[in-house]
């Protein structure tokens, strides 16, 4: 029996230094702490890391310059302190990682492609296919193709996977064209063949709560509710960073396809509506009276939900215009004066954002 | 609370100036435990053990049994404990030509003293103290009357960094690569200069900083 201490090494992490290349297999737990960690703060010191991860200052040293080896974490200028000895201020790397996200809606698909800290590199939208196209997704595949090429260089690399995002609410589905949803069941797959890369599959609405925590409004909360105002108005609880979904979840009708058939009834455009990142043209008191209704379903909601569970912040996502979104915010705060009430900080297309976040907490982060 | 540093190494710890003989050394402010002695200020204790010819864990047929790095760490743990953090950087003079080790041997030396460290735990309260191994910067092709001595080293010694690493990485110890800040001198291909110590020492004062120390 030879003596383990001096058996060949076994380092952390096995990566090819040499050729750069990433072999790691199998990220260790304390490695995705860190990577937790980083998702969540920006500029943290090597002992500020070990304080909170609990884990060796040694254990923090050889993780952090495999990270950075990897170019998944940057250093930052030494800061000087007012006390001690100036430390070097460590975040994720931007261009570290790279996620794709899709979107699948009634009306339309979202794709996004975000660097590692959220921001959006690529984002467009495209009509879902007609139902009688043979081509099942050709010009979606195309899209993430196109996504995943519009990075600087040669980086295909550091593309950690697709995401996608997948309605499964049924009224939501109802609102598409027929066989919608058995259309979706294959886009996996078939991105997954065409592109040679991993595809993650979540809930829609989950996906965007998801992305709200690691990159947008929820980033330092535990416990928030979530809302989702897309065609309809749909809803998550989030427990201690776990985004809870009830099996009898159900949307409420008061959505903007509640505003569409609201203005088609006054004979106004209602296309805007659809747009990410439009503008909405005024649409007189059509849209004070949506607005009303809809605070109505949230005050009920949010005062319910708060009977119950210990939820002191309620998150607003939408891709309506920020100043709709702001509105609704702020006049629920005013109906309900305990909770504090955010708009979603995922810009252009949460679900498709929230769908991009899911290779990265899948690869980097701990569950 | 004054913090204690061991810096352990071979000649280039020691201070040799390159080029020149045994009694030619570096002065205390100019040696890089000097400098860092500077650096770190007045809450750090800085030791200097620094011997001509030290190896990791041999005993050096010809230079003699004393120039074995393992046999003298111990007791020179002993003799400084409590010891907060201790700097290996040796190496090189395992790649002399009597030894006929490759690079990864030479690690495996430098692991097997990380262990020693770690079983006789010198830190404070009887704790394994911070270990931070520095791998040395490579040879030059070029060293003159050496070449004899050290035949077939100067590859050898471009792998040591690499060895290094993957060894700290393995028992989860700090790790510096000095061929990133300096370089040895032409004077005789494998000593460091008086600016390289300067550079040397800062650096090292600034991975020591950024490892974070409680107070």
């Amino acid at each position: 029996m030879p003596d383990m201490r001096f058996a060949p090494p076994n380092p952390i992490r096995i990566a090819d230094r040499s050729s750069g290349m990433n072999a790691v297999s199998v990220r260790s737990y304390n490695e995705r702490l860190v990577l937790s960690l980083l998702l969540q703060n920006k500029g943290m010191s090597r002992m500020d890391i070990g304080k909170r991860t609990g884990l060796s200052a040694q254990t923090v040293s050889v993780i952090v310059r495999s990270l950075a080896q990897e170019g998944l974490v940057a250093k930052g200028e030494a800061q000087r302190g007012r006390m001690g000895p100036p430390t070097i201020p460590l975040s994720l790397n931007p261009e570290g990682a790279y996620a794709v996200g899709i979107s699948l809606g009634h009306r339309q698909m979202d794709v996004v492609l975000i660097d590692f800290v959220g921001d959006v590199k690529f984002h467009t939208s495209m009509p879902l296919p007609s139902n009688d196209a043979i081509s099942n997704h050709s010009e979606l595949v195309e899209t993430v193709r196109q996504a995943m090429a519009s990075l600087p260089g040669q980086q295909n690399g550091p593309i950690a996977g697709v995401g996608l995002a997948i309605p499964e609410d049924r009224d939501e589905l109802a609102l598409g064209p027929d066989g919608m949803a058995e259309r979706f069941e294959t886009i996996r797959q078939e991105i997954e063949t065409a592109l040679a890369v991993e595809v993650y599959v979540q809930n829609d609405v989950t996906a965007a709560a998801g992305g709200e925590s690691m990159f947008g409004a929820a980033k330092s909360l535990d416990n928030y509710l979530f809302f989702y105002l897309g065609a309809r108005l749909h809803h998550r609880l989030v427990l201690n960073h776990q985004i809870l979904q009830s099996p009898n979840q159900i949307s409420s009708p008061i959505g903007l396809i509640e505003l569409e058939s609201r203005l088609q009834g006054k004979g106004l455009p209602s296309e805007e509506l659809w747009i990410r990142g439009g503008q909405w043209p005024d649409f007189g008191d059509v849209r004070q009276i949506w607005i009303n209704d809809c605070l109505a379903v949230l005050s009920n909601a949010v005062g319910s939900a708060s009977q119950f569970l210990p939820v002191k912040t309620v998150i607003i996502s939408s891709y309506a215009p920020k100043r709709v979104c702001d509105e609704i915010a702020s006049a629920l705060a005013d109906m309900q004066p305990r909770i504090e009430v955010k708009v979603g900080g995922l810009a252009i297309s949460p679900k498709a954002l929230g769908a991009a976040s899911l290779p990265f907490s899948s690869k980097f982060t701990v569950s | 609370m004054l913090k204690t540093v061991l810096c352990f190494g071979d000649s280039n710890t020691n201070g040799q100036e390159p080029g020149g003989t045994l009694m030619d050394r570096f002065g205390p402010a100019e040696r890089w435990p000097g400098v860092l002695r500077r650096e770190l200020g007045p809450d750090w204790y800085v030791l200097e053990e620094g011997l001509s010819g030290r190896t990791t864990v041999h005993n050096d047929p010809i230079e003699g049994d004393l120039k074995n790095g393992r046999a003298y760490l111990r007791p020179c743990l002993m003799s400084h404990a409590p010891i907060d953090l201790v700097i290996l950087m040796l190496g090189t003079n395992d790649l002399k030509a009597r030894f006929g080790q490759p690079a990864s041997e030479v690690a495996m030396g430098i692991g097997c003293l990380i262990h020693d460290i770690k079983e006789l735990a010198p830190g404070p309260m009887g704790e394994v103290p911070e270990i931070l191994v520095v791998a040395p910067p490579p040879m030059l092709d070029d060293i003159g009357e050496w070449e004899g001595i050290f035949s077939g080293a100067q590859p050898k010694s471009h792998k040591l960094a690499h060895d290094f690493e993957v060894i700290a990485d393995s028992l989860e110890v700090h790790f510096f690569d000095a061929g990133t800040v300096i370089s040895s001198d032409p004077a005789d291909g494998f000593h460091i200069s008086r600016d390289a110590h300067e550079v040397l020492g800062v650096r090292l004062a600034q991975e020591i900083n950024v490892i974070g120390w409680g107070g």
